[in-house]
């Protein structure tokens, strides 16, 4: 009976990990979805983009984009792994969405990071980390 | 002595200068390489905060950002392990909010456990450096600092008040290595006196007092730097002329704070009292460990 009790809350406990693990599906506006990145990719935006990614970002997302950055246990959803492919399948407009306006644990920048072109120098930044 | 203060101050600012003119030369060559071709715009993060240890710095956070800042100075570190090098020693604290209402304007307030005073603060960037247009940035800070203590310590309500006006120059001189220099003005309503041998009463400093400051912060990782600075008297008084202050420390920013532990020389953390009445002499070891923390919102 004990076993059966303690079977069921594993269950339990694993069903509402799977829960908190798994991001809701986020839409974005099909406004941003066609918007094209005004900033080149060049050597100072990415410069620009790793320091404000290593200042905003590393610290839930992790160095290397991994989602596993120091605070990352801390939150209800955990990041997703920015480096691999069908997340760096979608437009920059969708990234650069996402980091201006934010929701739930992910904050919004763009009042700390007010220059658009900052946030999509970041969005340069983030295409660097694909494997 | 002096003659050899003036010295070092000459030395020091020549130094500060040739760092500006080298950092122009390096900027002429970098444009020549790769001609600009993005909308010019001010360079960010001069330095990582508002402060630098004993200092303001010539940033101002953007519009609309509300800033906590918490401020600690342990007694010297003279009396070695009995107090933990000033650790356990009765300690300075400053607990303050500022905003920025409108673009490039700060103020601020916030109240400090020595002499219980209340400071109102305010600093604008007059100029922000900018790449072809400006080579340095340009701000100002001034505080208005009243003593809260009981009425029986001053003759008059006048008495409690004292200002500061600071007028500071900075250049990001490389992505890694930012400089100021800053030229900053103390006035003091009430200071103390002594009745001479014909039983005159004579200042024992006066009202006001000039100084000059340097600054350095040096990144050593994108969110690590090393900093430093001076602090040099420049108004000679009658007695108790105040020593200078030398102070170096690590800081970390992170998205939203800034913290900076560091020594240096002055205890008062109020910029008036640090230039009027530092005592703590850095040729004697007399250094106090401190830091400074801040934590930023923007609405």
């Amino acid at each position: 009976m004990k076993l059966y009790k303690f079977f069921l809350l594993l269950v339990f406990v694993t069903a509402v990990s799977f829960k908190i693990a798994q991001p809701k599906p986020w839409v974005v506006p099909d406004k941003y979805l066609k918007m094209t990145n005004p900033v080149k990719s060049d050597a100072t935006s990415l410069s620009d983009g790793k320091q404000l990614w290593l200042q905003h970002c590393s610290s839930c997302h992790g160095k290397s984009g991994k989602g596993d950055g120091p605070k990352a246990a801390q939150l209800k959803t955990l990041p997703h792994d920015l480096s691999k492919a069908d997340i760096q399948s979608q437009p920059d407009g969708a990234f650069f969405y996402k980091t201006s306006e934010g929701r739930e644990d992910m904050p919004s920048f763009k009042k700390k990071i007010p220059d658009q072109e900052d946030i999509w120098s970041i969005v340069n930044y983030i295409r660097t980390l694909k494997k | 002595m002096k003659n050899y203060k003036i010295k070092l101050l000459i030395y020091t600012v020549k130094f500060f200068l040739l760092l500006l003119i080298a950092g122009n030369l390096f900027a002429q060559d970098s444009t020549e390489e790769a001609p600009v071709i993005k909308k010019v715009k001010p360079v960010k993060n001069t330095f990582g905060g508002v402060f630098l240890i004993d200092n303001q710095t010539v940033m101002v956070p953007i519009k609309g950002s509300m800033q906590m800042e918490i401020q600690h100075r342990f007694g010297t570190v003279n009396n070695g392990s009995k107090d933990l090098f000033g650790i356990f020693a009765p300690a300075n604290i400053r607990l303050g909010m500022s905003y920025v209402p409108v673009k490039n304007l700060f103020i601020g307030a916030g109240v400090v456990k020595e002499k219980m005073q209340v400071d109102l603060d305010a600093k604008y960037a007059i100029i922000q450096q900018t790449p072809g247009k400006y080579p340095v940035s340009i701000s100002y800070f001034g505080n208005v600092v009243i003593d809260t203590r009981n009425k029986s310590n001053f003759r008059y309500s006048v008495d409690r008040f004292s200002y500061f006006d600071q007028l500071m120059i900075a250049r990001k001189v490389t992505e890694s290595f930012s400089a100021q220099a800053g030229l900053g003005f103390s006035w003091m309503n009430n200071v103390e006196a002594y009745v001479d041998a014909e039983g005159k009463i004579q200042r024992k400093m006066n009202n006001y007092h000039f100084n000059a400051s340097l600054l350095g912060r040096y990144k050593i990782s994108p969110k690590s730097a090393i900093i430093a600075g001076y602090e040099q008297p420049l108004t000679q008084h009658t007695t108790n002329n105040p020593h200078p202050n030398i102070c170096f420390g690590f800081e970390t920013i992170t998205s939203s704070h800034t913290f900076q532990v560091f020594a240096g020389n002055y205890y008062s953390i109020i910029p008036q009292n640090n230039s009027f009445f530092n005592q703590n002499d850095y040729t004697k070891g007399q250094f106090v460990i401190g830091f400074n923390i801040t934590r930023i919102w923007n609405f």
